[in-house]
């Protein structure tokens, strides 16, 4: 089988996977968690994830790529200490796995920019709820309110998961 | 190609990445309110929203696509080109185009994609294991959102592709001199204009003509371009018939012979009508499927369609019928060229009943012994022991038909040299 990969083609992805290396150590980071734990399990899992992406060859290791990202993010997230800046970079993290996914180096170039909106609309409702935690004094109510919120909107996406023709639109008729 | 108008819808679905976001997305929800910590809360925001705002970002109905794609090259080696275009609203960077494999055929090499910012353009590269005339399925095309988080199922607009391979000696066989059935006997000059035969008219040329249709000194004396018309004379009648009844073989070996005699059958008659005669195609099954006799670019049409609907039919019907039907259709005295695999006695029945009816006869047998022996199913002495009797049979099938009419058998599917050879020998063909 003839290799038509071009050195360009190599070098593809590895900017938004740096990012998400970068953003994830931070995270690892400032969870201040003994022996830099944090940061080692992030880093581990996102060099997996990377690595399982980049396997051309085989489809069905390239599509369980996420997981080992998202299970070692999930787990520093879960070991984090509260805090502005570990709720920022969490939430960064999690948009720095959205552009690794869109940048796939299986997949035609220019995947970023084509998922603008993916990324967009998170990314807005990440600064309304982090601007939210910056500005509201801390006590134990917003926990509930954030608690009724959170249910919500699980509902409202199962809602739209169980419904997917809420996003289709009429079509003109031909004639 | 065409649905008939009804609008099909074709509904967003989600791809299993985005139920992995949705789910870590809940167990971090979940995880942050029993645990009363905000952090997994805002690792989950972006995963929990990406899946909907990727459906947000892509097309809110189903994907119109127009497509074009051509067939290309010689003997088995089948090259396909094509394009896909996208309507608005629709990245062709995010379309997905699957193009399977028509039947009788295998990838010779994997399929090349080439995106621009208008359209996908696909190269195809196949390699036909036999004979055959078969329609290239639809590729199916798919959005996919970059992420990898939503598709929808697109609809493509795209021209029935017929794929055609034949035996290259097809092609000579248009100097064959067939048996007139006209009423008048004689030389009948058609009223058709073509490349060759009698000078007939001067025309205005047309930027296809080649340099040797020119007639240049009408050319330089008039100013303009002019081109010469011939009459051609029609060269005579064939009429080609499918025997679609199966046999002891086994529906696959039945299956795969009439494959390769459909794509013979189809070669002949474009060969035939390319030198204007007139060609004819009967398929008997359970009943007689007739084209009639006729010439010219539709009725290599009709017979194309006729060959591509035709099926094995497993209703055992009695030969004579065939012999009946064909009269009526057809008039005895025209060439018949039947197709047939001659492997059980009611399938060499009809030959006999054919002659009696007045039909010249040539048995054109594709040989099931290829089919037979492709994979070693016995150890190597049984399989040998089994090869020399099954050719003993099949000679002795060849040798039984050969009193009847003369019968070609077909064991190298991609030569016809032998076929086309007798045919050009009338002294030999008039046995019969």
């Amino acid at each position: 089988m003839i290799d038509r990969t071009t050195p360009r083609d190599r070098f593809r992805g590895l900017g938004s996977w740096g990012l998400l290396g970068a953003i994830g150590g931070l995270f690892g980071f400032v969870t201040g968690l003994p022996h830099g734990e944090g940061v080692i399990t992030v880093i581990a899992g996102v060099l997996l994830g990377g690595w399982m992406q980049r396997q051309r060859s085989r489809g069905r290791l390239r599509s369980l790529a996420p997981i080992p990202v998202l299970v070692a993010l999930g787990a520093t997230a879960v070991a984090s200490p509260l805090g502005l800046l570990p709720e920022l970079l969490a939430g960064a993290s999690g948009l720095a796995v959205l552009v690794w996914l869109a940048d796939d180096p299986g997949r035609p170039v220019g995947g970023v920019a084509r998922a603008r909106l993916t990324v967009g609309i998170p990314a807005l409702a990440l600064g309304i709820a982090w601007s939210s935690a910056l500005l509201l004094p801390s006590s134990s109510a917003p926990i509930g309110v954030a608690a009724g919120l959170l249910v919500f909107v699980l509902v409202t996406v199962a809602f739209l998961i169980g419904w997917p023709s809420t996003f289709d639109r009429e079509e003109p008729s031909a004639s | 190609m065409s649905d008939g108008g009804k609008a099909q819808k074709e509904l967003l679905r989600w791809r299993p990445r985005a139920y992995l976001l949705l789910g870590t997305a809940g167990v971090l929800f979940i995880v942050a309110v029993a645990g009363r910590t905000p952090v997994p809360v805002f690792l989950a925001i972006p995963l929990l929203l990406a899946a909907p705002a990727a459906a947000l970002g892509g097309p809110r109905a189903t994907p119109r696509l127009t497509g074009q794609r051509i067939a290309e090259g010689s003997g088995p080696e089948v090259r396909v080109q094509g394009w896909v275009r996208a309507a608005e609203r629709v990245d062709p960077n995010d379309l997905f185009v699957d193009v399977p494999c028509p039947p009788g055929m295998h990838e010779a090499a994997a399929p090349e994609f080439e995106r621009s910012s208008e359209e996908v353009r696909f190269h195809l590269a196949w390699r036909a294991r036999e004979p055959t005339i078969v329609v290239a399925p639809t590729p199916s095309v798919v959005w996919r959102d970059s992420a990898g988080l939503v598709e929808r199922r697109a609809r493509l607009e795209l021209p029935d592709l017929v794929v055609e391979r034949y035996p290259p000696e097809l092609l000579r066989i248009g100097a064959v001199r067939l048996r007139r059935t006209m009423v008048l006997p004689g030389e009948t000059l058609s009223r058709q204009v073509g490349p060759s035969g009698e000078f007939y008219s001067i025309r205005d040329a047309t930027p296809d003509d080649p340099p040797r249709r020119i007639n240049w000194v009408a050319s330089a004396r008039s100013g303009r371009l002019l081109a010469n018309e011939y009459q051609v004379d029609r060269t005579g009648d064939v009429l080609l018939l499918l025997d679609t009844r199966t046999t002891s073989l086994g529906r696959a070996i039945d299956e795969r012979l009439l494959s390769i005699s459909r794509a013979a059958a189809a070669g002949i008659a474009q060969s035939f009508l390319f030198t204007k005669a007139r060609v004819g195609l009967g398929v008997f099954g359970e009943f007689l499927t007739p084209v009639p006799l006729g010439s010219g670019r539709a009725q290599h049409h009709r017979i194309r369609a006729a060959l591509l609907a035709a099926r094995l039919n497993p209703a055992a019907a009695p030969s004579e019928r065939c012999a009946v039907s064909l009269s009526r259709y057809f008039p005895a005295g025209v060439t018949t060229i039947l197709f047939s695999t001659l492997a059980d006695d009611n399938l060499a029945d009809l030959v006999p009943y054919l002659r009696r009816r007045g039909f010249p006869v040539i048995v054109l047998s594709p040989s099931p012994l290829p089919a037979l022996f492709e994979g070693p199913a016995l150890d190597p002495d049984d399989e040998a022991l089994a090869a020399r009797l099954t050719r003993l049979l099949r000679r002795d099938q060849i040798a039984r038909a050969w009193r009847e009419a003369p019968t070609i058998d077909w064991d190298d599917y991609w030569s016809l040299g032998r076929f086309v050879e007798f045919l050009r020998r009338p002294a030999t063909r008039r046995v019969g």
